[in-house]
């Protein structure tokens, strides 16, 4: 075998032929991979042939971890050694998912010191990034069986909402399943590669994918190679669960109308309604039977009971237009990702609502891995480099705490990426050496509303009077979505620097209550900020007569002095019980009672400067 | 494109003017973007990488500056020293500090429902034919060199696109987006 590495001197080394690259789908429910396989990118199977590999893990003393079909099937028997939808724990504290009602099975390392969440399980303590690796290392073991040797690298797919810690955990996964990750790519996108090359369309593409769990909707633009994602938005809290659940509660209240049968566990229910969805996807009546009890879910009743959270999805992709500046007419395709896209009721709603049939041609299941592959192929090398390129958006906007809680946004949501963008800001107090910079994530106008990601401070600031200081905050987002912030001091190049990378993040529910938080609160934001702002504006103002009586209080007299008192004490009053109209009308108001005293100062000032420089010109004369 | 300080208009080969044509701007984005991007060096070494993210961070900063007309506008003036941050009192007239308050409580006396909806169209159609002249109105003091009635009209373009956003944030809290 040796004797095929010898090369011939000067001779060209020969190109390899192909480098093994593929795209991993890391699903909730499922993973699926992906690669080029001769003919096109595929996603592979397992040995008995199944593409879908279910996310559960399996641990046992003394043994490897069993993941996929087998470990599922332990679910209800071993719960505590059963680790399933481990996706939903990524990017959480402890604390932040024991503060969730939601049941989960497990029980959690409380040893650990960083409050990452970890489970404990008769192999040991395993943490989220732990059990997804395993998860990564079963598919990894399934593609290297298939394509016959070491994989070179993997593009790893998320959804488009994921944030920066839930980014990073899953990078850290692929690293510890031992994969070169060349790109996180987000799933909507991956979607729309899938279906986008071989056709070599131009157009907007909009990709509605609606999973188990969560509903997400993307607006791409193709042009000459390049997919441009315009907009993203979604409901992190729809699916087809909901779907399954709102035809679970239909059962239970047929069952008890005229029978009276006893109604059997929700879980049980859940599988008799799913069964019926699906039996509805081709049929216009199913037939739900439990023990003597019959029930007939006909497509109407299902029209009427879904009808809300399709609406919903409606809403979304009406939001997402507009995000991106484009109209229905616009639209030249519509791409179906998840299971619940198979659904009927649902592709009538898109196609009535987009005025065209959406595209199905693919996989609904398979869609976001194929794309994955295709683009793990093209960076990898496979194919020429000028094949396509994928330009993607931030989901969430970065910004900065200033003064009086207020976030100053610095990178807006759905802006391209890598983006870099800095601001300066300057010190609030005379001689302010230190400043601390909070970094949040978020649409709305309040601190206390968005996301915290990081903390840093920016020390040995030289003193200064306040606003002297310049000190510009970078924000660098690279091309997997990643955060890195950066401040420095101008005058003096002092530095500080901090890559973003938070041991919990943001909750997808949470995402989803900040944005749609921030468009129902957008009018109170407002009215918050201004109230805000003109606190801020009346302390100033207190602050600077404050001094001003310190040293040069001899110049009022008695009724100046009561007087400027008065309105010192009703802004007081206003200003923390007032709107901002009133602060205003209140700042105002000690602007003018002040301005008597401000014009007294600046009198004596004059004179005393133009004192020193009669002096000093006479000094000068005398030379 | 190797330098992350040249100027955005030469960075897309387009000449330094108000007016620009969007159609070429994208065209050339597109193009550089498929040189720099840092997918092109996903195999490459750190350094490398590095750069990539800087070039294309900076082909993208560039790109949104010329693509939105208000930021060109202050791009544009930057370009000739002037600084649109520093608002100076005669910047601003009486007159158009009264119709921005005007059409500011129009907007904030709407009924907080889907009636308002026909106002509100009506309020954005009036908006736009305002953005439209004062747009035509920059670009022509531009032209003329004089800078000083060219901010002036950047900041009534800064109101304006204020008011338009907040028109489009009415909408969507009416429309139950």
């Amino acid at each position: 075998m040796a004797l095929l590495q010898i090369q011939e001197p000067g001779g060209k080394q020969a190109k390899p032929l192909h480098r093994r690259a593929v795209g991993i789908d890391l699903g909730t429910t499922n993973s699926l991979v992906a690669a080029s396989c001769g003919t096109g990118v595929e996603t592979l199977p397992d040995s008995t042939g199944q593409h879908l590999l279910p996310s559960v893990v399996h641990y046992a003393k003394g043994k490897p971890p069993l993941v996929g079909g087998e470990a599922k099937a332990l679910l209800v028997d071993d719960p505590l050694n059963t680790i399933a939808s481990v996706k939903r724990l990524l990017g959480k504290s402890l604390s932040e998912l024991k503060a969730k009602q939601d049941y989960l099975p497990f029980e959690f390392d409380e040893a650990r010191a960083d409050g990452a969440p970890a489970i404990l399980t008769e192999a040991g303590s395993k943490d989220v990034v732990q059990i997804s690796a395993d998860i990564l290392g079963a598919l990894v073991a399934r593609a290297e069986a298939s394509l016959k040797g070491a994989l070179e690298g993997a593009v790893i797919t998320v959804p488009a909402y994921f944030n920066d810690a839930q980014r990073q955990q899953t990078k850290d996964a692929a690293q510890l399943a031992g994969l070169n990750v060349l790109r996180l790519l987000n799933e909507p996108t991956a979607a729309a590669v899938a279906y986008g090359l071989d056709s070599n369309d131009q157009g907007n593409v909009v990709v509605f994918d609606l999973g188990g769990g969560t509903f997400d909707v993307s607006l791409l633009s193709l042009k000459n190679g390049v997919f441009e994602v315009l907009a993203t938005g979604g409901d992190t809290s729809l699916g087809g669960d909901d779907i399954d659940h709102a035809i679970a509660e239909w059962i239970a209240a047929q069952l008890q109308e005229p029978a009276g049968v006893a109604v059997p566990s929700m879980a049980k229910l859940r599988q008799l309604a799913n069964a019926a969805k699906h039996e509805l996807s081709d049929k216009t009546q199913a037939t739900i039977l439990i023990n003597q009890f019959s029930a007939l879910l006909e497509e109407s009743t299902l029209k009427q009971l879904t009808a809300d959270m399709i609406r919903r999805t409606i809403t979304s992709c009406r939001r997402v237009l507009r995000d991106a500046g484009l109209t229905v007419a616009e639209i030249d395709n519509i791409v179906m990702v998840g299971g619940s896209t198979r659904m009927p009721l649902v592709r009538d709603a898109v196609a009535e609502f987009f005025g065209k049939a959406p595209l199905t041609d693919i996989d609904p299941d398979k869609v976001v891995a194929i794309g994955a592959g295709i683009q793990a192929d093209m960076l990898i090398g496979n194919k020429s480099p000028d094949s396509f390129l994928l330009l993607d958006v931030n989901p969430l906007s970065l910004g900065i705490e200033t003064m009086g809680e207020l976030v100053e946004k610095i990178i807006p949501r759905n802006t391209t990426i890598p983006v870099a963008k800095a601001q300066e800001f300057t010190t609030f107090k005379d001689g302010q050496t230190v400043m601390s910079l909070h970094v949040v994530q978020g649409e709305r106008e309040l601190v206390s509303d968005c996301r915290s990601l990081a903390r840093f401070e920016l020390r040995d600031i030289p003193s200064m009077v306040a606003g002297a200081a310049k000190i510009r905050v970078s924000f660098q987002v690279d091309a997997d979505g990643l955060l890195s912030v950066s401040a420095e001091e101008l005058s003096t190049g002092k530095k500080a620097e901090i890559q973003v990378k938070p041991s919990y993040g943001l909750e997808s529910s949470v995402i989803e209550e900040m944005l749609q938080d921030s468009q129902s609160h957008a009018k109170i934001d407002m009215e918050a900020r201004s109230i805000k702002e003109a606190q801020l504006e009346a302390t100033q103002l207190l602050d600077a007569i404050a001094n001003a009586l310190l040293v040069d209080g001899n110049l009022l007299s008695p009724e100046e002095a009561d007087s400027l008192a008065e309105s010192i004490k009703a802004l007081e009053t206003t200003m923390t019980t007032g709107s901002s109209v009133q602060i205003h009308a209140a700042t105002e108001e000690l602007n003018q009672v002040s301005s008597e005293f401000a014009a007294k100062r600046m009198d004596l000032h004059i004179a005393n400067a133009l004192r020193g420089e009669s002096i000093d010109a006479m000094e000068k004369s005398t030379d | 494109m190797q330098s992350l300080t040249r100027n955005y208009f030469t960075l897309f080969n387009l000449p330094e003017a108000c007016e620009l044509d969007q159609e070429s701007l994208s065209a050339e984005y597109r193009r550089q973007q498929g040189e720099v991007h840092p997918d092109r060096f996903a195999n490459a070494e750190e350094p490398e990488k590095l750069r990539a993210v800087q070039l294309s961070s900076y082909l993208n900063e560039a790109y949104e500056t010329l693509k939105s007309p208000l930021r060109r506008a202050a791009y544009l003036l930057s370009l000739r020293d002037i600084d649109v941050e520093q608002v100076n009192q005669n910047d601003l007239s009486m007159d158009l500090l009264l119709e921005q308050i005007q059409l500011r409580e129009k907007l904030d006396e709407l009924p907080k429902d889907e009636s308002a909806l026909a106002t509100l169209d009506a309020l954005r159609s009036e908006v736009n034919a305002k953005l439209e002249k004062q747009e035509k109105n920059f670009a022509k003091f531009f032209d003329l060199e004089n800078f000083n009635e060219a901010k002036k009209v950047y900041h009534e373009l800064q109101f304006l696109y204020k008011l338009s956003a907040e028109i489009d944030a009415g909408e969507e809290i009416r429309l139950g987006y």
